[in-house]
C-alpha cells in the first residue's frame, strides 16, 4: 500500500461519528490548551475523570485494547485518530493516562485472567486511577537499582518496606504497579519482582510533593509493612525487571512517541502569535515569527515521524528502541514552544501571568524541566538510542551484571 | 492512513543505491573539487537509467511517476554526492508542465536545463545546464546562458551565475506555478540532503563502534553517543518531513507551500548538524583532504542555501500559519 494520509472511507466516517459525539457532548468535557496543563491553583481531577467516563462510554478510550478488557478493538490508526481529534476540540489528555500508558498494557501482558477481568476496564473508565511505583530516592533513572523490599511470609502473602518517589498522581490513586526487591542475593536486575498494589491497603502513606511550577502532580510514597497477595503478583517471582521494561518501553510511546504535542497545543500558540504580534517592532515581530516557524516545523517533523511508527503499530510490529526518540524531541519541542509564547508577552514575560491573566506559558515553561526527566531523563533516552538503534557500547558500569 | 514507502518505492530505493554506489560517490566529488571531471554521474547517465525523468509523463517519455517516487531516488543520489541534482531536473519539469515537446528532450538527456532566479543567484548546475528557464513580465522563458563560475564550495553542485541569452517565451505564467516549481525543487533538494545526513552519520557511527581512545570505543562515551544520537534522530525525522512533503506534492497541491517550506528550513539545520558531527566524531583524519567527511559538509554548507535558506523558510511558514 502507497503512503497515503487521507482516511479509508471506513476511518472517514469513524472520524465523522467521533466529531459528532464530541460536538454533542461539548459542554459535558473538559477543554486545555493542553494535554496536562492546569491552571495553579485550580484541581480538577474529579472533572477530568468525568470526562474520561464519558469519553469510554462513547468508546473512544482504549481503542485499540482488546474486546473483552473493556476495549474496542480496533488498530492504532483509529487511536491516532481519536488523539487527533481529541486535540482539535481542545480535550485535554486522559487523566488516567499513567493506567492507561503504563500500567494497563504491564498487566496485559503480564497479568492473569483475573487481574485483568478486575482491572482493565475500571482503569479505561477513570473509575480507579493507577500510579506507577518505580523510581525511589536513591534510584531515579537507574531503576534496577530500587531498594524497596518484598518479603514472603509464611501464610504466601508479600510483605513490603521501602519508599518510592515522583509517583505521579499516587494521591489520586486506587492501585499501582509496585516494582520491589525480592531477592538480594543475585544481580540487581535478577533480584526485582513487580505488584499490583491497592493503595488503600494500610500501611501506605501517599505525600504529596509540590513542584516549582506549583502543582503537587508527583508524590512520595511511603510502604510501613504492606501486606500484598500473592494473586496480584504480576509476572513470575525475579521477573520484575523484564515486566517493568514493558512499562517503560510503553511509557516512550505513550509521552510523545506517537506523535502527539507536549506542552501547549501549536494552534494555540499560533492564535497568541496572532493576538500579540501587533504590540512588536517590526525588528522583533521578525525574531518571533522565524521562532514560530522553528516551533511549528519542529512540531511536524515529530508528528510525521510518530505517523511513521503508528503504521509500523498498525501492522502488529512492538515499539522498538527508536520511540524514545519521540518524546526526546517532544520535549525540546515543548521548551520552544513555551519559550516563544512566553516572549509573546512581551514586557509581560518576567511575570507569571501577563496582563491579560494569561498563566499559560509561563506555567509550562515551569512544567518543562520536569518533563525532561520524567518518563526518562533525555541522557537516558540518547543512551537508548545510541545502545540499542545505533549499537554503540555503553559506558562501562563497574557494578552492574549483564542484563 | 499508511505512512510508508511500498514495495515499487522500496525497489526503487535499491535501484537508486546501488546505481550511485556505481556511477558517483565521494571520490568523483573530491576529483571535482580537484577540477578533474564532471558531476557524476551525468546528465546522460541519469537519463539512460530514468531518474531525472520519474515525473515527466509517459506520453513525453519519462517515467510517469510521483514526487514521493523522486525523493526515494533522491535520497540515494544525496548518499552518494551526485550530480547534476535531481532537484534542478524536477523543478524544470515542474514548470515546463505540459510542454511536451521539452519534456522529451529534457527526458532524453539531449538537454540539461536549469532555473534562474536572477542574476545575481547562484544556480544550481548552471556549468552543466545547457538550456535555463526563467520567469519575465510573466512569461516562462528558456534561452542559453552566459555563465560566470565561482569558486565552489562543493563542486558537484555546478554554481555559476547566468545571464540569459536570446530568451524565447514558452509561456505565459503566474506567480503560484513558479513558486509550485521552486516548492517541488526545494523537497528533491531536502531528499537529497537528507540522503547525504544519513550517509554521514552511518560511517561516524561506523567509526564510533570501532575507534578506541582509552581503552574503549569512542562510541561508548556519552558525549560522542549523545551527539550522535541527536544527529541521528533530526536524520529520521527529516525522512518523515521529506516523504509528507512528497506525498503533499503529488496529492494536496494546496498543501505544498508549507510543507515545501517545513522541509527545507529542517533539512538545512539538520543535514548541517549531521554532517558537522560526523566530521567531528572522526576526530583528526576527518578534516583532512583525503576522508570523506569534508565531502558531504560541504554539501551542507552550500544547499542550506540553495532555494531559500532556513529563515526564509521558517518565515513562510509562520506566515502561512498566520494566515489560516
Amino acid at each position: 500500500m502507497p503512503v497515503d494520509f487521507t482516511d479509508s472511507a471506513g476511518d472517514a466516517e469513524y472520524r465523522a461519528r467521533l466529531r459528532d459525539f464530541l460536538r454533542r457532548h461539548d459542554h459535558e468535557l473538559e477543554h486545555s490548551d493542553s494535554e496536562y496543563l492546569s491552571e495553579p491553583g485550580v484541581e480538577r481531577i474529579e472533572e477530568l475523570r468525568r470526562t474520561q467516563a464519558l469519553l469510554y462510554d462513547g468508546g473512544y478510550v482504549g481503542v485499540t485494547w482488546p474486546r473483552e478488557y473493556g476495549g474496542q478493538g480496533e488498530g492504532a490508526i483509529r487511536q491516532a485518530i481519536v488523539t487527533e481529534e481529541l486535540a482539535r476540540a481542545s480535550i485535554p489528555g486522559l487523566v488516567n493516562h499513567l493506567g492507561i500508558g503504563m500500567c494497563g498494557p504491564t498487566i496485559m501482558a503480564h497479568g492473569s485472567e483475573d487481574q485483568k477481568q478486575r482491572y482493565l476496564r475500571r482503569l479505561l473508565r477513570a473509575d480507579d486511577m493507577w500510579c506507577q511505583l518505580f523510581s525511589e530516592p536513591g534510584s531515579g533513572s537507574d531503576l534496577a537499582a530500587s531498594r524497596t523490599k518484598a518479603v514472603r511470609q509464611d501464610d504466601g502473602t508479600w510483605r513490603v518496606d521501602g519508599q518510592k518517589v515522583w509517583t505521579t498522581f499516587a494521591q489520586y490513586a486506587a492501585y499501582g504497579i509496585l516494582l520491589a526487591r525480592t531477592d538480594t542475593d543475585v544481580p540487581k536486575h535478577r533480584g526485582l519482582t513487580m505488584f499490583v498494589i491497592d493503595m488503600s491497603t494500610p500501611g501506605v502513606t501517599v505525600r504529596p510533593l509540590r513542584q516549582m511550577n506549583g502543582a503537587s502532580e508527583f508524590n512520595e510514597v511511603f510502604f510501613d509493612g504492606v501486606v500484598i497477595s500473592d494473586a496480584e503478583r504480576l509476572g513470575e517471582v525475579g521477573e520484575g525487571w523484564r515486566v517493568a521494561l514493558t512499562t517503560l518501553m510503553n511509557e516512550r510511546v505513550a509521552i510523545g512517541g506517537a506523535g502527539n504535542e507536549l506542552g501547549m497545543r501549536t494552534d494555540s500558540l499560533v492564535a497568541r502569535a496572532r493576538e500579540r504580534l501587533p504590540h512588536f517592532s517590526t525588528g522583533e515581530q521578525v525574531r518571533l515569527r522565524e521562532q514560530l516557524g522553528r516551533v511549528l516545523v519542529e512540531n511536524l517533523a515529530i508528528r510525521y515521524t510518530g505517523y511513521r511508527r503508528l503504521t509500523a503499530l498498525a501492522r502488529g510490529q512492538t515499539p522498538g528502541p527508536e520511540a524514545s526518540a519521540g518524546k526526546l524531541s517532544a520535549v525540546r519541542a515543548a521548551i520552544d514552544g513555551a519559550e516563544l509564547g512566553v516572549r509573546l508577552s512581551g514586557p509581560d514575560a518576567a511575570f507569571a501571568r501577563a496582563a491579560d491573566g494569561d498563566w499559560r506559558w509561563h506555567t509550562t515553561q515551569a512544567s518543562m524541566p520536569g518533563l525532561a526527566i520524567a518518563g526518562g531523563t533525555d541522557e537516558v533516552l540518547r543512551n537508548i538510542i545510541g545502545e540499542r538503534v545505533l549499537g554503540l557500547a555503553p559506558e562501562p558500569t563497574p557494578g552492574k551484571a549483564a542484563r | 492512513m499508511n505512512f510508508d514507502l511500498d514495495d515499487e518505492q522500496r525497489a526503487l530505493a535499491a535501484a537508486g543505491a546501488d546505481f550511485f554506489a556505481d556511477q558517483a560517490g565521494p571520490t568523483a566529488a573530491r576529483q571535482l573539487l580537484d577540477g578533474v571531471g564532471e558531476p557524476a554521474p551525468g546528465r546522460k547517465a541519469l537519463a539512460e537509467v530514468g531518474f531525472s525523468a520519474i515525473t515527466v509523463p509517459e506520453a513525453a517519455g519519462g517515467g510517469g511517476g510521483t514526487v514521493l517516487d523522486l525523493a526515494v531516488v533522491a535520497e540515494q543520489a544525496g548518499r552518494e554526492l551526485a550530480g547534476p541534482s535531481l532537484a534542478g531536473t524536477a523543478r524544470a519539469v515542474a514548470l515546463l508542465d505540459a510542454d511536451d515537446a521539452q519534456l522529451a528532450v529534457l527526458a532524453s538527456g539531449t538537454e540539461l536545463f536549469a532555473v534562474v532566479d536572477g542574476p545575481e543567484e547562484p544556480v544550481l548546475d548552471a556549468l552543466a545546464a545547457t538550456r535555463f528557464l526563467a520567469v519575465q513580465d510573466g512569461h516562462l522563458v528558456v534561452g542559453e546562458g552566459e555563465v560566470t563560475a565561482g569558486v565552489p564550495i562543493d563542486a558537484t553542485r555546478g554554481l555559476g551565475k547566468v545571464r540569459l541569452r536570446d530568451p524565447r517565451s514558452l509561456r505565459e505564467i503566474d506567480p503560484a506555478a513558479w513558486r509550485h516549481a521552486r516548492d517541488v525543487g526545494a523537497v528533491v533538494l531536502a531528499a537529497e540532503g537528507l540522503g547525504t545526513a544519513a550517509k554521514a552519520v552511518e560511517a561516524a557511527v561506523e567509526y564510533a563502534r570501532t575507534r578506541t581512545a582509552f581503552d574503549r570505543t569512542v562510541g561508548s562515551y556519552q558525549a560522542v553517543k549523545h551527539a550522535l544520537v541527536d544527529a541521528w534522530v533530526g536524520v529520521d525525522q527529516l525522512r518523515s518531513l521529506v516523504w509528507w512533503a512528497a506525498w503533499t506534492a503529488d496529492r494536496e497541491p494546496d498543501g505544498l507551500p508549507a510543507a515545501a517550506s517545513a522541509v527545507k528550513a529542517y533539512s538545512a539545520a539538520v543535514v548541517e548538524r549531521a554532517t558537522e558531527t560526523a566530521l567531528h566524531v572522526h576526530g583528526g583524519i576527518g578534516f583532512t583532504w583525503e576522508h570523506d567527511s569534508h565531502l558531504y559538509w560541504r554539501r551542507a554548507k552550500v544547499d542550506r542555501l540553495l532555494l531559500g535558506d532556513e529563515t526564509e523558510h521558517l518565515l513562510r511558514v509562520a506566515d502561512l500559519a498566520l494566515a489560516t
